[in-house]
C-alpha cells in the first residue's frame, strides 16, 4: 500500500499506464455491449492521448443509440484541441445512423492519432466492417469494453460468445479487454476486482489480455497504489450528478 | 433481493416486468424506449415467454387485448405518438376490464416530438386518452429503483382491479443508467387465478370477455361496475411522497424526473435559508388531492414544475381549491429545467408574493 495522495482531477487520469502499453499503433477502437462505457472511455482515452501527442482525433461512430454520445461533448473536446469527427451539426439530434465520411481521412492521415467510439453490440460493430481494409493497412488496437454488472454478460460463456460475435461483425480482431465493471456512484474497489476476476477467466480462455481496469474519479484509489495491476482513472462525463446534486 | 446491476431505465422496467410474472410482450419499437423491446426480445425466450414485434402500435395493443383476455400477465411499451395510436385499444381493454400493463416513455411533443424527455402526455394518461368513461391506474417513478418497484406493483394492481395500468416515464427515466436491485422472480403458480379468463371451456360454461352490451340499460350497468371500481381504487391506491414539507413555507409539486430535480432545488433553497418542500404524486391517477390540499393550506404558495406547458397544474389547482396561490414553471419540447433555473424561479415568485 502506498501513501501518496492521488490528484483526482481529470489532469491525472492514468495509473501505471505508459504510452507504449498497447503497441505502437495510432488508431484505438472501443467496442462492446450497450451501456458498457465505451463512450466514457473513448473520451477519457482521447484526453490521455492528447497529453502524449499533438494531434488527436475522436470519431463518434455510434449508429445505434441517439443518447449519450461523443458528439454531446463536442464543445469540451474542441476546447481541449481534440478533433471531433461526428455527423454534421444539423443532424446532431437526428435518430439516424450517420457515418461521417471524414473518418476515412483520419484513418489514413498518419499525423493524427484516432480514437474510434463504436455503437453497442455487433450491430454497432458492423460499422468497422466497411473500414476493415483501411484499418488493416494502417494498423489499430481494438479494445472490448466490459461491465460485468450489466445484464446479459455476467458470466464467462456469455462474454466469450459476445467477443466472437463482435469480432465476426466488426471483421477485425479484438486485442484487449477492458474491465469497466461499475454500478455508477456506488462502485467500490471490491466490485471492480470482482469484474477483474471474471475477465481473467475470459482472458485465459480467449487468449485476449486485459488492458486495465477502470476506476471512477470519485473513488479513493490509494488502495490501488501499491498494486502491480494497471488502472485507468476516468472523469465521468455521463453521470446523473447534475440531477441529484448534493448541497 | 439480488446484487445490484447497472441498468438503463428501459431495461429496469423490462426485467421488473419479467420478475413480476409477465411472459408476454407485444410492441413496436420507438425511441426513447426501443431498448425495452430489445431487452424483452432477448430475455423472454430465456424464461419461456413470448416476444412478438407487431406491425404497428395499433396491432400491438390489440394483441395485448387478446393475450390479457386469457388472464396471463402481458405488457407493451411505447413512446408518445405510439401511445396515441394505442388509445382505441386501451379504451376497449378498460371496458372489457382486462389486467395488463402499458409503458409510455414520453417524448417532447406534440406531433412527432423529439426523442428528449418530456411530461406532456399527462392529460392523455390521466384524463382518458381514448374514448369513454374509463380510467387507467397511472404510476410515475422518479428513480430507476422506483421504476422497478412500480412496474412490479402495476401488474398486481392490474390483476386486483381487472384494470389496465400505465407506467408514465420520460426519456430521461428511459435512458439514464443507475444501480438497481431486482426483486425475486414471482412464482407463476402464485399469480391470481382469474375465473373470468378465456382458457378453454371443455368442462365449464364458456366465459365471455366483451366491452359492449347492445342493451343500453345493460351497458349502463357495466359502466356502473367500472365507476364503483374506480371509487375503490381512489380510496385505496393513492400514493405520494412528502419531501421536507414539515416546516415548508413554499411548496413545489412535481412528479417523475422533474420531482427528482426539484429535490435538488429544495436542498439548494434550504441551504440559502428558504424553507421549500416538495409534494410528489406517485400515482397520477388516482391523484392524491386531499393530501395535497392539506399541505397547501400551510404554505405561502404552491409552485408546480413540469416538463410541459402546464398539465398536472390543473389537478394541483383542483387540490388546492383556492386556499393559496398556484404558480407554474415548465419547459417544453424535451428541454429539462436545471436546478438553478428553478431556484431562480422560486425566488422570483417569493419576491412577487411578498410585494
Amino acid at each position: 500500500m502506498g501513501t501518496k495522495k492521488l490528484n483526482t482531477t481529470v489532469e491525472v487520469i492514468t495509473l501505471k499506464l505508459k504510452s507504449s502499453d498497447f503497441g505502437n499503433e495510432r488508431i484505438f477502437i472501443f467496442l462492446g455491449p450497450f451501456g458498457s462505457g465505451k463512450t466514457e472511455l473513448s473520451i477519457n482515452f482521447a484526453l490521455w492521448r492528447k497529453k502524449l501527442n499533438k494531434k488527436v482525433s475522436i470519431a463518434d461512430l455510434d449508429i445505434i443509440s441517439p443518447y449519450f454520445r461523443v458528439r454531446d461533448h463536442i464543445d469540451f473536446l474542441s476546447k481541449k484541441d481534440i478533433t471531433v469527427i461526428a455527423p454534421p451539426k444539423e443532424f446532431m439530434h437526428a435518430d439516424l445512423p450517420i457515418i461521417p465520411p471524414k473518418i476515412m481521412g483520419y484513418i489514413t492521415n498518419t499525423d493524427y492519432e484516432l480514437i474510434m467510439d463504436i455503437g453497442g453490440e455487433n450491430d454497432g460493430a458492423m460499422v468497422l466492417g466497411m473500414l476493415k481494409d483501411h484499418l488493416s493497412e494502417f494498423g489499430y488496437t481494438c479494445f472490448a469494453v466490459l461491465n460485468t454488472r450489466r445484464p446479459f454478460y455476467r458470466n464467462e460463456d456469455s462474454i466469450l460468445e459476445l467477443l466472437d460475435r463482435l469480432q465476426s461483425s466488426a471483421k477485425i480482431k479484438i486485442n484487449y479487454l477492458i474491465n469497466n465493471t461499475n454500478i455508477g456512484k456506488e462502485t467500490t474497489v471490491d466490485l471492480i476486482e470482482e469484474g477483474e476476476d471474471l475477465l481473467k477467466k475470459v482472458s485465459e480462455k480467449s487468449g485476449i489480455p486485459i488492458a486495465f481496469s477502470v476506476i471512477p474519479d470519485f473513488l479513493d484509489s490509494e488502495i490501488l497504489i501499491g498494486s502491480e495491476k494497471k488502472f485507468f482513472r476516468i472523469k465521468r462525463f455521463f453521470s446523473n450528478d447534475q440531477i441529484d446534486q448534493e448541497v | 433481493m439480488s446484487e445490484k446491476l447497472m441498468v438503463k431505465g428501459t431495461e429496469a422496467i423490462a426485467e421488473a416486468a419479467i420478475r413480476a410474472g409477465c411472459r408476454n410482450y407485444f410492441g413496436y419499437p420507438i425511441t426513447p424506449q426501443s431498448e425495452l423491446a430489445e431487452y424483452m426480445s432477448r430475455r423472454l425466450p430465456q424464461v419461456g415467454g413470448t416476444f412478438l414485434q407487431a406491425e404497428s402500435e395499433v396491432a400491438a395493443v390489440n394483441m395485448v387485448y387478446g393475450a390479457a383476455s386469457t388472464g396471463k400477465r402481458v405488457m407493451t411499451s411505447t413512446s408518445s405518438p405510439g401511445f396515441s395510436l394505442m388509445q382505441e385499444g386501451i379504451s376497449y381493454i378498460a371496458a372489457a376490464q382486462l389486467p395488463c400493463v402499458f409503458v409510455n416513455v414520453v417524448r417532447g411533443g406534440p406531433g412527432l416530438g423529439d426523442i428528449q424527455p418530456a411530461q406532456s402526455d399527462y392529460f392523455q394518461a390521466t384524463k382518458g386518452g381514448g374514448h369513454g368513461d374509463y380510467r387507467l391506474i397511472v404510476l410515475a417513478p422518479s428513480t430507476l429503483q422506483e421504476a422497478v418497484e412500480l412496474t412490479y406493483l402495476a401488474f398486481d394492481l392490474a390483476d386486483e382491479y381487472r384494470n389496465p395500468a400505465l407506467i408514465l416515464a420520460d426519456g430521461l427515466m428511459g435512458q439514464m443508467m443507475e444501480p438497481v436491485e431486482f426483486p425475486e422472480f414471482r412464482d407463476l403458480k402464485t399469480l391470481p387465478k382469474h375465473e373470468w379468463a378465456l382458457t378453454g371451456c371443455n368442462e365449464r360454461e364458456p366465459n365471455k370477455v366483451t366491452s359492449f352490451n347492445i342493451d343500453p340499460y345493460e351497458l349502463e350497468k357495466m359502466n356502473k361496475v367500472y365507476q364503483e371500481k374506480y371509487l375503490r381504487i381512489i380510496k385505496k391506491e393513492k400514493r405520494w411522497e412528502n419531501y421536507m414539507t414539515e416546516d415548508a413555507e413554499y411548496l413545489f409539486v412535481a412528479y417523475g424526473t422533474m420531482a427528482r430535480i426539484i429535490k435538488t432545488v429544495v436542498r439548494k433553497a434550504r441551504e440559502e435559508g428558504i424553507k421549500a418542500g416538495l409534494f410528489r404524486p406517485i400515482t397520477l391517477w388516482p391523484y392524491p388531492y386531499e393530501e395535497l390540499h392539506e399541505l397547501s393550506e400551510k404554505v405561502g404558495f404552491v409552485l408546480t414544475v413540469e416538463m410541459s406547458a402546464g398539465q398536472m397544474i390543473e389537478d394541483v389547482r383542483l387540490a388546492v381549491s383556492g386556499r393559496t396561490k398556484v404558480f407554474f414553471y415548465g419547459r417544453t419540447a424535451g428541454v429539462i429545467p436545471t436546478p438553478n433555473e428553478v431556484l431562480e424561479e422560486l425566488k422570483k415568485k417569493i419576491g412577487m408574493v411578498k410585494v
